[in-house]
C-alpha cells in the first residue's frame, strides 16, 4: 500500500447486510422471485404445482427464453435486435414451407434465413455504424414487407410444420413429463454460458459493449466481433421461433410479434445492461422463467387481456427497480 | 486595495470530509479565505483537493463539517446553492455544453452576454463567435470563456481548479490579471494550480491538504518551493531521481518514422526508434505529438509518409495491424485504454483475444500472462472485480500490464504518468527502463519536461508539427533547455 | 492580423457553419419536397385532396415524432409514447362521441394536461429508480395499452364533425383542404423547436442530452428537465392521439398500433437527424422525416408497387441513409 494513494478502511462489519449480499448474488434475488411467483400461482391454481403445470410454464418460457439470448448477447455488446420477432416468424415461416423436404432441410433453411437477417442487422452495425434500435427496426419492417407478399406468392398455402418440428416444439418424453423444447434449451445454454465465459470471442463482446474505443485501441476489430453477434442472434432467434412454431403446430405472419418486447424484458430483468459490458445468460434464463409463471398465473387468474398488458407492465417496471436498487449499492 | 472592515474571513469550511464506499476522500479539512485574497489550495494527487472545491461548488455534499461565508452558515446541495451564495468555480473541464453554440450556454446560464463580453476582451480574446459551437472550440479556448462567464456572475470567492493547465504562458498571465483585478475590487480567489512557480507568483495564502486533512497555511513567500513540496509531499519524501546509469544506444532499427505528414497538424516526421532505447518527445500542448501517436499507433492514417517496422513498411487500416508488429499504444486518457465495468483480470487479458483465429477458447497461458502483469506492476486488485473503482495510479498500470500480458516489442506511451502520484510514477519510469534493457522499444511523451532527462537515453523536440531539434544524451538536457527547444525557434512569433 | 483573415473568412466558414448544423434539416425538407413534387407527376391530378391526404394522414407520426425527439434531445428515449397516443385516442374517442364541440376542446385540453402529468411521472420514476429509459419505457408500453383496453375494449366511439375539421379539414376526415394540418403541424414544430432553442428550460433538455455533467455544473437541475422532456414529450402523444380520433373518427386500443407507432416515431427522428445518444438535433427535421416516412405508402401505390413492397422499401431507404450517415461520421472522425 502507497502512502499518497487514498486510505481505504477495513471492510465494514455491515458486510452481513442482506442487500449487499443479493447485490454480490443477483441471481439468489431472481430466483427467490421466481420461487414466490410459482408458490403465488399454485395458490391460486393448486393443480399449477405438478409436474403437468410446470411444463406447461417451461413451454411458454422455451421460445422466449432463447430469443432472449439473442438480445442478452446483443445487448452485451451495446446493442439490441428489434427485428428478433421477425427473424423468429420468418425462419418458421420457411420451415413451415418446406416441411414435404424433410425436417432437417427445413429447419436447416429456416437457420439460414436467421443467419441471412442476421448478417445484414451485422453489416448494418458492424461496417456502417448504423444505430442498432434502427438497424433492426427497419430489418423488422423489410421482413415483414418480403414475407407479406411472398406469403400470396411462392410461400402461399403451406402454413403447417412438419411433425418432426412438432415434436421439438411442443411434445415431451418420459411419459410425457420432459419437454423435448426444454432439452434443445439446456443444450443452447450451455453452449451460450460457455461461451460467454470461456472464449475469446465472449470476452470481445463485453469487450466491444463495455468501452468500444478501449476495444479498437486493444486490437479489436469491431465490425468482426459485431457481425458475427448480429449472425449469431439471428440463429438463436431463428431457432426460438421454429420452437414457437412447433408448439403451435402453424405459422402466420405475426407468429412471434408477442415476443419481442418480452425477450428484451427477460434480459433486461436478469440483470443484462441495456448499456452493454454488463450480464449473464443465466440471469436473462431467470428472466424469461419469471415471464412464463407470470403468463400462467394470469391464465389462472382469467385476467383480461387489458389486466395482463397492466400486470406484465408493471412486473417488468417493478422487478427492473428493485433489481436497480439492489445491484447500486456495489 | 479595499480596506476591511471586518474580521469574518469571506469564506470559513470546517472539517469537511467526505468517503466513497470504502475510500477516504477527505478526512477533516479546514479551509479559510479572507476578503481580497488570492488563496491557493495545494497538495498531491489524491490529497483532496478537487474533493473539497467539489463540495464548495455544491457538487457533491459533504458527510460532514461545516461551510460559512461571511460567517453566515450556508448549506451546499447542489451548484445553485453555491452560486447564489457568490461562490463561481470554473472546473477543469469546462461547463460548457458541446452541443450548444456559446451563445446558448450564455442565455441557459442566465448571464449577461455585454458583461461576459468585458471579460473576454481583457482576455485578449475580443473577436470570439458567440455562434460557434462549443464542440468545435479548442480546450484553452473555453476554459478562458468559462472563466469569464464565472466572472459575469460576479462571485464573491472565484474558484479556479487547474485553470492555467492547458493555457500558454502568455494567456496564464492574462489570468493572472484578471485575477489581480479581482482582488484589486476586494473579492477572492481560491486557486488549484500543480504549479509552484505560478503559485509563489501571484498567491498570498496557501493551504496544503495531505491525504484528506489540511496540514500547514501559511504565505507561499516564507520558504519558497521547498517548504511547499515537503509540506505537500510529508515526512519520507525522496526526490525521483535519474533511474538508469547510462544510457542505452542499441543499433537495431525497430520502428522508423519517413516525413510523415497528417493535416496540417504533422508536417513531415521522420526519426528512427531502436531496440533498446527509450527516446523521448519532448513538446508543449498542442504540437503535433498526438497525431503523431496516433498514426504510430494504427489508430489513425497518415495523409503521407510511411512507417516501417523492422525495415519493412507497415500500412495499418487499425491499431490491430500495428499490434500484429508489436507496436502497442498505452493512451494518455486511461478512459480510452479501459473496460471501466471488467475486472482487472479480465482487462488484462483483453488483447490476447484480438484476432479471429483465438476466439474459441480462452488461452491456456492467460492466468500466468495476467499474474506476471499483475506482479510486475504491483497492481493493487483488492477492487479487481471492476476496473473503475481502482484508483487513477492502478489504472495505469493496468493499461500498461495488459501490453506486458499479451507481449510487444515496441511501446508507445503518451503521457503515462498525467495525474498519478509521485510512487507510481516512479513505479512506472522504473518498469519503462526494464523494459528497454530486455531489449524493447519505447517511444515517450512526458507533458512534464522535466522528467525527460530523467527518464529518455535520447529526445526529440516537437514543435509544430515537425522535429525540429535531437538530444542524443538526454542526460545533458535540462527542463529550462528542453523548454526553450520546445517553443520553436527564436524570433518565431506564436 | 489573425482577426482580420479571419472576419475575411467569416462569411464562407459562417455558411459552412450553418450548413454543418442545420445541412441535415434542410435535406430532410428538401428530400420532402422532391418526394412530394414526384408525387404530384405520379397522380392524374395533384390538388387539395391528394395534399390533404398526405398531411393529414401523416399528422398523428409527425406529432409522435415531435414527443420523441424532445425526449431524445434531453438523453431519454420513450418506446411507451405509442401507447399514450392509443390511450389519448380510445379516452378521446369513447367521451367525444355525441358531445359538442366545445365539450370536445375541454376533453382535449384536459387530456393533453393529463399525459403530460402522466408521462412526467414516468420521468420521475426513471430519475428515482435509475432504470434507463428504454426499459421503464418498455413496460409503460404495455401498461398504457393495457389502461387504452380496459376503458375501450373494442374499436369504436365517434368525435364531433367540428373537431375532426379542426385537425383534417374536414368534418368527415378526409377532404380536399390540407390547411388546418398544415397550420397545426407547422404551429407544434415551430413552438416546441424555438421553446428548445431560446428558452433557458428548453437549453436544459439539450444540455442535458448533450452532457450531464457539464448540464448540472452549469446550474440545471438534471431531474426537472428530465422530467419536463417526457412530459412534453406525453402532451404531444397526445396531440398524435387527438389527431388519430379526428383522421379516423373512433378509438382503436391494440398494442400492435402503439408498438407500431412507437418504432416509427423513432425511425423518424433518427431519419430526421436527431442523436439517440441525445443533444444533437432539431425537432423542424423530425416532423419533415415523419412526412417522408409516410408520403412513400402513396408514392409506391401510385408506381403501382404493392404495400408490402412499400415496408421493405421504407426500411431499405432508412438503412441506406443511416448507412451514408455513418461512413461521412467515420470520415469526419478519421479527419480531426
Amino acid at each position: 500500500m502507497t502512502t499518497t494513494s487514498p486510505t481505504v478502511s477495513p471492510p465494514s462489519t455491515r458486510g452481513a447486510d442482506i442487500g449487499a449480499f443479493f447485490a454480490r448474488h443477483p441471481l439468489i434475488v431472481l430466483s427467490t422471485v421466481l420461487v414466490i411467483l410459482i408458490l403465488v400461482t399454485g395458490a391460486i391454481e393448486p393443480n399449477y404445482l405438478s409436474v403437468s403445470g410446470l411444463r406447461g410454464t417451461a413451454l411458454i418460457a422455451v421460445p422466449v427464453g432463447i430469443i432472449a439470448a439473442s438480445q442478452t448477447v446483443l445487448m452485451i455488446t451495446g446493442g439490441i435486435d428489434l427485428s428478433a420477432s421477425m427473424i423468429a416468424t420468418a425462419a418458421a415461416y420457411i420451415t413451415a414451407a418446406q416441411a414435404e423436404n424433410g425436417a432437417f432441410v427445413a429447419i436447416g433453411l429456416g437457420i439460414l434465413v436467421g443467419i441471412g437477417a442476421g448478417a445484414a442487422n451485422g453489416i448494418g452495425v458492424g461496417v456502417f455504424r448504423v444505430n442498432p434500435l434502427i438497424m433492426t427496426i427497419a430489418m423488422s419492417g423489410i421482413i415483414f414487407g418480403l414475407f407479406s407478399s411472398w406469403a400470396q406468392g411462392w410461400l402461399a398455402g403451406s402454413t403447417v410444420v412438419g411433425e418432426f418440428v412438432r415434436t421439438i416444439g411442443g411434445k415431451s418424453f418420459l411419459d410425457g413429463n420432459i419437454p423435448y423444447a426444454v432439452v434443445i434449451w439446456a443444450v443452447l445454454t450451455a453452449m451460450i454460458v460457455g461461451m460467454l465465459r470461456y472464449t475469446g470471442f465472449g470476452r470481445m463482446l463485453y469487450a466491444q459493449g463495455d468501452n468500444a474505443v478501449a476495444a479498437r485501441l486493444a486490437g479489436t476489430r469491431s465490425w468482426q466481433v459485431l457481425l458475427i453477434a448480429y449472425i449469431l442472434a439471428g440463429v438463436l432467434s431463428a431457432i426460438g421461433g421454429i420452437l414457437l412454431a412447433g408448439r403451435l403446430g402453424a405459422v402466420d405472419l405475426r407468429l412471434a410479434d408477442g415476443l419481442l418486447l418480452p425477450s428484451v424484458a427477460a434480459a433486461v430483468i436478469g440483470g443484462t445492461s441495456i448499456f452493454g459490458g454488463v450480464g449473464s445468460y443465466s440471469g436473462t434464463i431467470f428472466g424469461a422463467l419469471i415471464l412464463g409463471v407470470l403468463s400462467s398465473m394470469l391464465t389462472f387468474l382469467d385476467a383480461g387481456q387489458a389486466a395482463q398488458q397492466i400486470l406484465f407492465g408493471s412486473i417488468v417496471l417493478g422487478l427492473a427497480w428493485l433489481y436497480s436498487s439492489i445491484t447500486r449499492r456495489t | 486595495m479595499t480596506t476591511m472592515t471586518t474580521t469574518k474571513p469571506l469564506l470559513a469550511a470546517e472539517n469537511l470530509a467526505k468517503r466513497y464506499g470504502a475510500v477516504i476522500a477527505l478526512e477533516s479539512a479546514s479551509l479559510t479565505v479572507q476578503p481580497g485574497e488570492i488563496h491557493a489550495l495545494l497538495g498531491a494527487n489524491g490529497a483532496g483537493k478537487s474533493t473539497l472545491v467539489k463540495i464548495l461548488s455544491g457538487v457533491i455534499s459533504a458527510d460532514n463539517g461545516s461551510v460559512a461565508v461571511d460567517g453566515t452558515p450556508i448549506r451546499l446541495r447542489n451548484p445553485d446553492d453555491s452560486m447564489s451564495a457568490g461562490l463561481a468555480t470554473v472546473f477543469q473541464d469546462p461547463a460548457l455544453i458541446p452541443d450548444l453554440t456559446i451563445e446558448q450556454n450564455f442565455r441557459m446560464t442566465g448571464v449577461d452576454r455585454t458583461i461576459v463580453q468585458e471579460w473576454l476582451v481583457k482576455l485578449d480574446i475580443p473577436e470570439l463567435d458567440f455562434d460557434s459551437i462549443v464542440r468545435d472550440l479548442p480546450l484553452p479556448l473555453l476554459r478562458l470563456v468559462d472563466l469569464a462567464r464565472a466572472l459575469a456572475h460576479d462571485p464573491r470567492l472565484l474558484m479556479l481548479d487547474e485553470i492555467t493547465a492547458a493555457l500558454s504562458a502568455d494567456q496564464a498571465e492574462l489570468v493572472f490579471g484578471v485575477m489581480r483585478e479581482w482582488k484589486e475590487r476586494g473579492r477572492s480567489v481560491l486557486f488549484i494550480s500543480h504549479r509552484l512557480t505560478e503559485v509563489l507568483h501571484i498567491c498570498d495564502q496557501a493551504t496544503i491538504l495531505r491525504n484528506g486533512h489540511d496540514v500547514e497555511s501559511l504565505a507561499p513567500g516564507e520558504g519558497g518551493e521547498a517548504r511547499l513540496v515537503s509540506a505537500m509531499l510529508g515526512e519520507d519524501h525522496h526526490e525521483s531521481s535519474a533511474v538508469r546509469e547510462g544510457t542505452n544506444t542499441g543499433d537495431h532499427v525497430v520502428l522508423e518514422a519517413r516525413d510523415l505528414h497528417r493535416l496540417d497538424k504533422v508536417n513531415g516526421v521522420s526519426f528512427e526508434l531502436r531496440a533498446g532505447e527509450i527516446l523521448g518527445i519532448a513538446a508543449l500542448e498542442g504540437q503535433g505529438q498526438d497525431q503523431l501517436f496516433q498514426i504510430l499507433s494504427g489508430d489513425r492514417r497518415p495523409s503521407g509518409g510511411e512507417i516501417l517496422v523492422n525495415g519493412e513498411p507497415l500500412v495499418a487500416h487499425s491499431p490491430y495491424d500495428a499490434i500484429r508488429e508489436g507496436v502497442v499504444l498505452v493512451p494518455a486518457d486511461r478512459l480510452h485504454a479501459l473496460l471501466p465495468q471488467r475486472s482487472v483480470r479480465e482487462n488484462l487479458a483483453t488483447p490476447l483475444y484480438n484476432r479471429l483465429s483465438r476466439w474459441f477458447r480462452l488461452e491456456s497461458d492467460e492466468k500466468e500472462r495476467v499474474d506476471g502483469a499483475i506482479d510486475r506492476l504491483d497492481i493493487d486488485i483488492r477492487a479487481a472485480s471492476q476496473v473503475r473503482q481502482l484508483s487513477g495510479g492502478n489504472q495505469q498500470k493496468v493499461t500498461i500490464g495488459r501490453w506486458l500480458a499479451a507481449g510487444f516489442r515496441t511501446l508507445l506511451c503518451f503521457d503515462p504518468t498525467r495525474g498519478i502520484d509521485i510512487q507510481t510514477k516512479a513505479q512506472i519510469y522504473q518498469l519503462l527502463r526494464e523494459l528497454a534493457d530486455e531489449g524493447a522499444a519505447v517511444l515517450l511523451y512526458s507533458s512534464e519536461l522535466r522528467e525527460i532527462p530523467l527518464v529518455c537515453d535520447r529526445t526529440l523536440v516537437m514543435y509544430n508539427g515537425q522535429v525540429v531539434d535531437e538530444i542524443a544524451d538526454a542526460r545533458t538536457a535540462t527542463e529550462s533547455s528542453l523548454l526553450t527547444a520546445a517553443h520553436g525557434l527564436e524570433g518565431v512569433s506564436t | 492580423m489573425t482577426a482580420i483573415s479571419s472576419s475575411e473568412a467569416l462569411g464562407g466558414s459562417q455558411l459552412r457553419d450553418w450548413l454543418r448544423h442545420h445541412g441535415w434539416t434542410l435535406g430532410v425538407w428538401l428530400l420532402l419536397g422532391a418526394l412530394v413534387v414526384w408525387y404530384s407527376t405520379l397522380v392524374p391530378s395533384f390538388g387539395g385532396f391528394e395534399l390533404s391526404l398526405i398531411v393529414n394522414n401523416s399528422l398523428p407520426i409527425a406529432f409522435l415524432a415531435l414527443g420523441q425527439a424532445v425526449i431524445v434531445i434531453a438523453g431519454g428515449i420513450d418506446l411507451g409514447v405509442g401507447s399514450m397516443m392509443v390511450l389519448t385516442n380510445v379516452v378521446a374517442a369513447k367521451y367525444m362521441e355525441g358531445e359538442s364541440f366545445a365539450v370536445a376542446i375541454l376533453i382535449a385540453v384536459v387530456l393533453i394536461a393529463a399525459a403530460a402529468i402522466l408521462n412526467g411521472i414516468v420521468g420521475w420514476i426513471i430519475n428515482v429508480s435509475k432504470v434507463p429509459d428504454i426499459v421503464i419505457t418498455l413496460a409503460t408500453l404495455f401498461i398504457f395499452a393495457g389502461f387504452a383496453l380496459a376503458i375501450l375494449p373494442s374499436p369504436g366511439g365517434g368525435a364531433p364533425g367540428r373537431f375532426r375539421w379542426l385537425f383534417t379539414g374536414s368534418e368527415s376526415g378526409i377532404g380536399r383542404n390540407a390547411w388546418p394540418a398544415i397550420i397545426m403541424l407547422a404551429l407544434a414544430t415551430q413552438v416546441v423547436g424555438l421553446w428548445l432553442v431560446k428558452t433557458r428550460n428548453g437549453l436544459s433538455l439539450y444540455a442535458l442530452g448533450s452532457d450531464p455533467t457539464a448540464a448540472y455544473l452549469s446550474g440545471v437541475r438534471n431531474s426537472k428537465a428530465k422530467i419536463l422532456s417526457y412530459a412534453i414529450g406525453g402532451g404531444l402523444a397526445a396531440m398524435a392521439g387527438l389527431a388519430t380520433t379526428a383522421l379516423t373518427g373512433s378509438g382503436s386500443p391494440r398494442l400492435s398500433i402503439a408498438s407500431t407507432a412507437t418504432l416509427n416515431s423513432v425511425a423518424a427522428i433518427v431519419l430526421g437527424g436527431i442523436a439517440l445518444t441525445g443533444g444533437i438535433g432539431s425537432v423542424v427535421g423530425a416532423s419533415g422525416a415523419a412526412i417522408v416516412l409516410f408520403i412513400l405508402n402513396p408514392i409506391l401505390t401510385a408506381r403501382g408497387v404493392d404495400p408490402n413492397s412499400a415496408r421493405v422499401i421504407q426500411g431499405l431507404l432508412i438503412i441506406f441513409v443511416l448507412m451514408i450517415a455513418g461512413v461521412l461520421e467515420q470520415r469526419r472522425q478519421r479527419r480531426s
